[in-house]
């Protein structure tokens, strides 16, 4: 997690002395302000990470995987052949790379609370428009996490006493949020890391090898990476609900990333991420929506 | 900045809600959606409200040797497609079924062939009914058919013969009918399983399988609908003319 106020005396000055500035297109820039909202400043924040141990271990097939030492989802899949060979895959094993979440978990938290630090600085009440990215730099294993967004005042609010709000949304999309009744919280994301260590009838399915290995011929459902799949989305989604506290996630996104590292060798991860908002007034229902015919 | 005549008081509810997030959050169940909040009003105007966001996801292996030589529809490639479709839909159901979801709206689709196996993802938001719903079509479901075919070789007199000429190879373009048929066929007996009464939004996909060199695909995909209990409703849209300016950068032409 960032340390409190790591914020650079440098950056402290820029933000205290200079204009404002702000990512926001045109468009939302006019829509932030007659919504009330003022741009303060473009804020932002960095965490690069390495994740350790990247699949080490396991694949000798020797070790438990640091997945169940860490009270992580993993599951053995067994032969059901018996000993056919040495280069028979006799044993598979789907595991969570907890590692890797955990250090996902860090460098996104640690670059989200770095911009709102930057936010609280300037007394923002919230940081609009935020975009996230997520760069591999130098080699494998080591990422830059960089978030930055508009950090704005609500004219006529009094002070803000807490930390500012956040979300992903800006411009336009924001006001229908606020008409519809919400009110933003968060950004939210939350990630999910499974690795399929195929055992021998998936490593055939997923091949095409194996002959009469690999199941007489039959058109079958691989439930090894069916599985990974599911436990990879559901482990990404009940993640972000318990960040919700009871509140909607909004405009959700999910990514999945499959990748291949080698015969029978899969990694699945999953990202989700979407804005945290409260139902602050009820649902005005719109008019049955009217049909129309545009002549342009 | 004054306020637009649209929205009058903007500000006003910016700082209403704002204000309110003070107040303790209510510890209701959390929902999560992928809509729009374009996509959650004009839903919502019609009865329905998302829960979750739910995905359904299969991978069925087919067996080797299936592609490249043959005669005929490939069917074992058919019925992987099948089957990943049905195990996918069927698991989707079960996430919004649990999640206290009536039914799932904007699913995406992602689907690959393989030459060893079909991959099918579907993501999508469970939705509940709020009120009446006054939908005058009900949606019933997703149908797909599929059907891939081989292309037969010509032989190497005819390869020969027609190699400086300019000819249709009936070969493929036999197949592709074919497949169209066979996968159009299978896409509408499903709308017929499901009690539907037609397929809209129906996208296809079709061509030579990159990985085949004698073999084509075709994939049709859509939406099985039947009336609703108010039967169909008739709609008389009004005509509008947008006064949106369609050019959205600079045009030298407007200055001639």
């Amino acid at each position: 997690m960032a340390p409190s106020s790591d914020l650079p005396e440098a950056a402290s000055r820029r933000l205290a002395e200079g204009s404002f500035s702000s990512g926001l297109s045109v468009a939302d820039f006019a829509a932030c302000l007659s919504m009330g909202l003022e741009p303060l400043g473009l804020v932002q924040g960095f965490c690069a990470m390495q994740w350790g141990t990247y699949g080490g271990g396991i694949l000798a097939g020797a070790m438990a995987p640091p997945a169940v030492a860490a009270g992580g989802y993993a599951e053995v899949y067994q032969c059901p052949h018996g000993f056919v060979s040495g280069e028979h895959r006799a044993w598979g094993q789907n595991y969570e790379q907890t590692w890797i979440e955990a250090a996902w978990r860090t460098g996104f938290s640690s670059a989200l609370s770095r911009m709102v630090e930057e936010a609280t600085t300037l007394d923002a009440h919230g940081v609009v428009g935020v975009v996230d990215t997520e760069t591999p730099l130098v080699e494998a294993g080591i990422a830059e996490f960089h978030l930055r967004g508009t950090a704005v005042r609500v004219e006529g609010a009094p002070a803000p006493t807490g930390s500012p709000w956040t979300t992903f949304l800006a411009g336009q999309r924001l006001a229908k949020v606020f008409e519809a009744g919400y009110a933003p919280l968060g950004a939210v994301a939350s990630t999910s890391s499974v690795r399929v260590w195929a055992n021998c009838v998936t490593e055939y399915a997923l091949e095409g090898t194996g002959g009469v290995w690999s199941g007489g011929g039959q058109v079958a459902e691989v439930d090894q990476v069916v599985r990974a799949h599911g436990v990879a989305r559901e482990l990404a989604r009940s993640r972000v609900r318990s960040d919700l506290h009871g509140d909607a996630l909004h405009g959700a996104d999910l990514y999945v990333l499959t990748r291949e590292h080698g015969p029978g060798d899969l990694e699945i991860q999953v990202r989700l991420k979407g804005n945290r908002v409260r139902r602050v007034a009820p649902f005005s229902p719109l008019p049955v929506p009217q049909l129309t015919v545009a002549l342009s | 900045m004054s306020a637009t005549p649209e929205a009058p008081d903007l500000k006003a509810v910016v700082r209403r809600a704002l204000a309110a997030l003070e107040a303790p959050g209510t510890e209701s169940a959390p929902t999560t959606s992928d809509l729009s909040i374009d996509e959650e009003l004009a839903l919502h105007s019609i009865g329905w409200e998302p829960v979750e966001l739910v995905s359904g996801v299969s991978l069925v292996s087919i067996p080797v040797g299936w592609w490249n030589w043959g005669q005929g529809e490939i069917t074992a490639a058919a019925e992987a497609h099948r089957h990943a479709f049905a195990n996918a839909i069927t698991r989707l159901h079960r996430e919004a079924a649990r999640a206290g979801g009536h039914g799932v709206v904007g699913v995406r689709i992602e689907r690959a062939v393989h030459p060893t196996h079909v991959e099918v993802a579907l993501v999508g938001s469970a939705v509940r009914p709020v009120g009446a719903s006054l939908a005058g079509w009900e949606t019933v479901g997703l149908c797909v058919g599929a059907s891939f075919v081989f292309a037969p070789r010509r032989s190497v007199g005819a390869v020969l013969g027609q190699q400086t000429q300019n000819v249709e190879l009936t070969n493929f373009t036999e197949a592709m009918y074919a497949a169209r048929e066979t996968a159009m066929t299978r896409m509408q007996d499903g709308a017929l399983a499901l009690g539907g009464t037609g397929v809209v939004g129906v996208t296809v996909e079709e061509g030579p399988m990159g990985f085949a060199s004698h073999a084509v695909g075709f994939v049709a995909i859509g939406t099985v609908v039947r009336p609703g209990p108010t039967g169909h409703q008739r709609v008389a849209p009004i005509t509008v003319v947008s006064l949106d300016d369609a050019a959205v950068s600079f045009d030298a032409r407007t200055l001639e």
